[in-house]
């Protein structure tokens, strides 16, 4: 319930403040998003499975996006740049799938 | 049982990376940190309740990092589509404008006439609406031919995703339409409506073909007043013969019949160049020597194409 509160609170700052995001932070920003949505779904399973940890959920929310902004960077640096994202978002798509296909049978028992 | 299972495992091999990932999403940590509290290690008390808060306070970033990331991307999408927005209204509008002043100019025009009409005696008057009208400068009605010719199929390739565009109708082909017309007698020629004068243009922009600036489009209709047998010459002739070819080749569409008694427009546009004060005052009846425009073909004053207007 918390959970819910605070993300609901989070969209309203974003939508209340509606920042604008300094073009040199845009192209992390959606790899960021995937790799939070990878925690989110890995602590929702969690919660679910009965083994929710708030340190384990923070400290793998805060590295996902940190290391996805990270690989993007090595990417652009290295010159190989959209493929190395593409990797990343693979990788994290690959886990967001199967995450949310537990959480699923969870839910609905199949 | 348990030999075969034994055997089984054995021969599994250690799943390779992309199976480990499908096979187990979660993250390890998670059954780790259940192990410890299990065993009694876990944080309690004050410790406890601060974990929950920053676990809200990172549900609280993630809330606003999705509504960023949203922004971002709406804002982003429609940048392109607006400046596209943008410049299709601008087209819109400027071809607006544009056809409400070629009404201005029109309404002026016939203006003009009249008062010329007017001031003019008959005489002059006459020779000055023949002479309009074999130059395009006043609309015209009379039988003559239409010619209707189409685009082809164009299928696009398979292999490299390219529109064909051979079988299209290119300016060339109407020019030669046009010319064949004018060579087989025609007074007066329009290609969808545009008239063509002795200074017109018939060119390719692209994929489009301009008439004299204005874009014309498949299929084309060439109307042109002249003889009672322009429609038969101009199949006989060579045009008919290459537009024959084309629609054999390339399956476009030709057509040629005679048509009776329709209007052509005046040009739109037809740029005075040359101006020259007659060295005779009087307009009595001497050709002014310095006309602007150069008639292809000296059509006699007893055409069927006169006094249209």
């Amino acid at each position: 319930m918390i959970a819910v509160l605070a993300l609901v609170a989070g969209v309203v700052l974003g939508i209340v403040f509606h920042p604008t995001v300094p073009p040199a932070l845009q192209p992390y920003l959606p790899i960021a998003v995937v790799a939070a949505l990878d925690a989110v779904s890995g602590g929702v399973r969690a919660k679910l499975d009965g083994i929710f940890d708030d340190k384990q959920f923070v400290v793998s929310f805060i590295a996902n996006v940190v290391v996805a902004a990270l690989i993007v960077y090595l990417g652009d640096q290295l010159g190989v740049g959209g493929q190395l994202s593409t990797g990343v978002v693979v990788v994290l798509g690959v886990r967001i799938f199967g995450n949310v296909a537990a959480i699923r049978r969870h839910l609905f028992r199949a | 049982m348990s030999s075969p299972a034994g055997g089984a495992e054995r021969r599994t091999f250690t799943p390779d990376f992309l199976t480990e990932l499908f096979r187990n999403p979660l993250d390890p940590g998670y059954a780790d940190a259940a192990a410890r509290k299990a065993r009694g290690e876990g944080p309690t008390g004050g410790r406890q309740r601060a974990l929950a808060a920053i676990t809200a306070l990172t549900l609280v970033a993630l809330g606003f990092l999705l509504v960023i990331a949203y922004q971002q991307t709406v804002a982003d999408e429609p940048e392109a589509t607006k400046a596209r927005d943008a410049l299709i209204q601008q087209v819109q509008k400027r071809r607006s404008d544009t056809d409400v002043l070629q009404a201005r100019a029109d309404r002026l025009g016939d203006e003009v006439a009249q008062l010329r009409e007017a001031e003019l005696g008959g005489a002059a008057v006459a020779r000055l609406r023949d002479l309009e009208a074999q130059t395009g400068l006043a609309p015209v009605r009379g039988s003559g031919a239409r010619i209707t010719i189409g685009d082809g199929p164009t299928p696009i390739n398979p292999v490299t995703g390219n529109r064909s565009t051979e079988a299209r109708v290119r300016d060339s082909d109407l020019q030669l339409a046009a010319n064949a017309l004018w060579a087989a007698g025609a007074e007066a020629i329009a290609v969808n409506g545009q008239r063509l004068t002795a200074t017109s243009t018939i060119r390719q922009a692209g994929e489009a073909i301009l008439v004299d600036f204005q874009p014309v489009t498949t299929p084309y209709t060439i109307m042109a007043i002249g003889p009672g047998k322009l429609a038969g010459s101009f199949r006989e002739g060579y045009a008919g013969k290459f537009f024959r070819e084309l629609v054999s080749r390339y399956g476009m569409s030709f057509d040629a019949a005679s048509a009776k008694d329709f209007t052509l427009d005046a040009a739109t546009e037809l740029k005075l160049r040359v101006a020259v004060v007659p060295t005779t005052p009087p307009p009595s009846g001497s050709p002014s020597p310095g006309s602007g425009s150069t008639e292809p073909s000296d059509s006699p004053s007893n055409s069927p194409s006169k006094g249209g207007r």
